[in-house]
């Protein structure tokens, strides 16, 4: 189910007034959301459900077995069982085609025949999200950072609905203390909530869908068929799309959370106004960030090991951070891509601020990110080279239009404006008075659905990944 | 008793007026630390925000949906017909229905779409709709050249199956630096046996005079097998012989508006068996009317029989064989052809094209 439909537009209401009339008696409020959040899963595909549900029992059983036992050996033993299962489901359901592809090839380039049956897996919808939630409640409870919680705590932590498909990637011990008594009736975020739900309306329906429909589709279908002004606007127009496609999600799964009573943490914060790669990832997806740095990068040995091992451990981190977005080979480039941006920042740290200005390090940054979106949004390396080959190429503007570069300026503009003000604007969005909030986000979505075209609004680019 | 307008202690994070000063605090000497203070969790609770009562949350957002019922209720009714069957489909429906009805008696839902429709990205559509009367080729087509003659445009439309097929032929067609310009017009969630999202008789019609292609690929029948009114009014729902000679009436119709408009060739392809065997019947009549459609229109209308290549022997798979080499060619929906697929498809349209044309 996705957000933006009238399937949810209908289901969330009903939750939402059932939430907080059952809130205060947490024995029936924990069953009915952990339901509603299976039935919303089961919209996309009931059979995914039971995946749901055996990653919440194993990973339950794993954290259990980890609390009790003191001894680290066996904790240990308990941890990577948890993690394994956990990370063997989001390996077998996206992975497995990529690997049996590329092994067949190699196999039968040395005239061995595949042994394992070359079958196409379908892939459930928000297994990258909650599969790596599961992984933090583990490892969380292994580092005694949270507490084992109760089967049915930990069924809502994994599946509620609001984060369930496309993140943000909540941790464990963000989420389950929000979970230890029923959330304040007298102290609920309307407006901010009222009012990302709007934004996010917005962004991903009128910006991001509509540069995908005007632009961004048709130079990265076929780039041989454009020259440089189109592959160039192009580029500007996708590092725009992807912002507030997945921005826009984080922005309505935040807004939803708020109305019924729960904090999510930030998952973007105006990434476009990065003046370094690591300052890029601080800002972008930082729920991602985040569990790449604590899950990934320092059990690695992060930077404590010498200066080689700091960008091995950078490289292999990125990599792997761009495989999680796809099972293909353009990924890991992007996230290697990225990983030799932050180790030659780590390299050269501290010079790069003197020596350059705050405006040319945010102008090096920005192009160099678009650059890699390039990468990211192409479906292979071919493409990718096509793709290229069209930003050098002469020819004619054919995709230039007021409302595309418009749309474009808007998005990077108004991160690139004074924090202080904008998050004013947002506290005075936050002081209207909830109906006329609700008035206006009825106007925003009539306004908004007469821009979706008639084969509806195209899934979230992150609803793939 | 409080107000529950003024905002309550909630901890440290009422200190911070903006998030960057929640940053500034929280980053220092967290780095390398699991779980420092950097999720920015108390945002919400920095000084100002206003906090509302559950019971706000729950008006505000009845409001916004009765607001849509009494201007958009039409929508909701419309879009019940346009979700697959299923429990989704019913429950959207029986909501819909009143909220349809509401609509209908107020005048909003008018001034609603006077003010909004400038917005629509939708293309406005020409030509007739589908008639129910079966029959042979309807209007007179310009007789075919002798000599393959120069292709300068070709359209790849269809429902979700064109998709990446349009995307290959482009490109196949781009590198061999053919100079022929393809336009891609996927409609998604369409399909022939229903009219809900698009007419496909009038989107055949307008695409003929708006794009002025030589070639036209079709490559549609992913959502099919919906009841379609029969010659004498009645619904006629699928499979069976009933339903496949509407459902034939219905492609022979897109033929003739496509040939009528100035397309000198069109080139059809089949459905590929699908893993679903329910969908089987559903497919192999949309197959036969296509094949019985095309013959009926001589060589103006090429079929490109995918159902051997794909699905040798009528049995579905995942992977074939391509120059050797084992390779998946289909999505993981058992339904679509992936980019190797598409890509195999593709070369066999253009074999077909370059028997009719130059390029």
């Amino acid at each position: 189910m996705l957000f933006p439909t009238i399937e949810f537009a209908i289901f969330f209401p009903i939750v939402l007034a059932l939430s907080w009339a059952l809130m205060p008696s947490q024995p029936l409020w924990k069953p009915f959301i952990v339901l509603a959040s299976y039935v919303f899963y089961a919209a996309a595909d009931p059979r995914f459900c039971l995946l749901l549900a055996a990653i919440t029992l194993v990973s339950q059983l794993a954290v259990v077995a980890i609390h009790r036992t003191e001894d680290e050996r066996l904790r240990k033993w308990f941890t990577a069982g948890g993690v394994v299962f956990d990370l063997g489901i989001l390996a077998v359901f996206k992975y497995y085609g990529f690997f049996v592809t590329d092994v067949s090839d190699v196999l039968n380039s040395i005239g061995l025949g595949m042994p394992l049956p070359l079958v196409t897996i379908a892939l459930p919808v928000g297994v990258s999200f909650f599969s790596f939630q599961a992984v933090t409640y583990v490892v969380d409870v292994k580092r005694r950072q949270a507490e084992p919680a109760s089967l049915l705590d930990a069924a809502i932590y994994l599946s509620f609905f609001p984060h369930l498909v496309a993140g943000p990637i909540v941790r464990a011990s963000e989420f389950l203390p929000q979970l230890r008594e029923p959330r304040d009736p007298d102290r609920v975020a309307v407006g901010a909530g009222l009012s990302l739900i709007a934004l996010g309306l917005i962004k991903k329906v009128m910006i991001a869908d509509y540069l995908a429909r005007e632009v961004v589709d048709k130079v990265f279908a076929v780039p041989q068929a454009y020259s440089a002004p189109d592959a160039i606007l192009g580029a500007y127009a996708y590092a725009a799309q992807i912002f507030c496609d997945f921005s826009g999600y984080t922005d309505m799964a935040i807004g939803l959370a708020l109305l019924m009573g729960f904090v999510f943490p930030q998952n973007f914060n105006s990434p476009y106004r990065a003046t370094g790669f690591r300052d890029f990832w601080r800002r972008w997806h930082m729920t991602l960030s985040r569990f790449l740095r604590d899950y990934l990068y320092i059990p690695l040995g992060g930077n404590r090991k010498g200066r080689v091992r700091t960008y091995v451990n950078l490289m292999l981190t990125m990599a792997l951070g761009g495989l999680w977005h796809g099972a293909a080979w353009n990924f890991v480039a992007w996230g290697a891509y990225q990983g030799t941006g932050l180790s030659a920042e780590h390299a050269i740290k501290g010079r790069l601020g003197r020596i350059f200005p705050g405006w040319l390090r945010w102008f090096v940054t920005f192009n160099l990110i678009v650059l890699g979106w390039i990468l990211f949004r192409s479906t292979d390396l071919t493409l990718f080279g096509d793709y290229m080959s069209a930003l050098v190429r002469s020819g004619p503007a054919t995709l230039y239009s007021v409302p595309v570069v418009g749309a474009i300026a808007l998005v990077v503009g108004l991160q690139l404006l004074p924090e202080r003000p904008m998050e004013g604007l947002e506290l005075r969005i936050g002081r209207v008075r909830p109906l006329l909030l609700g008035a206006a986000l009825a106007v925003v979505v009539l306004i908004v659905g007469a821009t979706v075209p008639s084969q509806g609004v195209p899934p979230f680019i992150y609803f793939r990944f | 008793m409080a107000d529950p307008n003024t905002p309550r202690s909630t901890g440290s994070s009422e200190r911070f007026e903006t998030i960057a000063e929640m940053e500034a605090e929280a980053r220092p000497g967290r780095e390398g630390e699991p779980h420092g203070d950097d999720s920015l969790m108390g945002r919400f609770d920095r000084w100002g925000l206003r906090r509302f009562s559950a019971w706000d949350a729950v008006k505000a957002v009845t409001l916004t949906t009765l607001l849509l019922v009494i201007f958009a209720g039409g929508s909701i009714r419309a879009a019940a017909d346009e979700l697959k069957p299923g429990l989704g489909r019913d429950i959207v429906k029986a909501i819909g229905g009143p909220a349809g009805w509401v609509a209908d008696q107020l005048p909003f839902a008018e001034t609603r779409r006077d003010l909004t429709s400038w917005l629509s990205p939708n293309q406005q559509l020409t030509g007739q709709g589908f008639r129910a009367s079966p029959g042979g080729p309807g209007r007179p087509v310009a007789p075919l050249p002798t000599t393959p003659q120069p292709l300068h445009r070709v359209l790849v439309t269809g429902d979700s199956l064109s998709t990446p097929l349009d995307i290959e032929i482009a490109r196949k067609l781009a590198d061999q630096g053919a100079g022929v310009q393809v336009t891609r017009d996927p409609h998604l969630a369409t399909g022939i046996s229903n009219t809900g999202l698009v007419d496909w008789s009038k989107l055949s019609s307008t695409q003929a005079a708006e794009d002025n292609p030589d070639a036209v690929v079709l490559f549609i029948g992913a959502n099919e097998g919906y009841p379609m009114p029969g010659p004498n009014g009645q619904q006629v729902s699928c499979c069976g012989p009933a339903w496949e000679a509407i459902f034939q009436s219905r492609v022979g119709q897109m033929m003739d508006n496509y040939l009528g408009g100035g397309v000198q060739r069109i080139y059809w392809l089949t459905v590929p068996t699908q893993r679903d065997p329910a969908r089987k019947p559903i497919a192999d009549d949309v197959n036969q009317a296509i094949r019985g459609a095309a013959a009926s229109r001589g060589a103006a209308v090429r079929v490109i029989d995918l159902v051997p290549t794909f699905t040798p022997g009528d049995s579905y798979r995942d992977s074939i064989d391509i120059n050797g080499r084992p390779t998946i060619v289909r999505m993981p929906d058992g339904i679509h052809l992936n980019e190797e697929g598409s890509s195999l498809a593709a070369d066999l349209v253009l074999q077909a094209v370059s028997r009719d044309f130059d390029y």
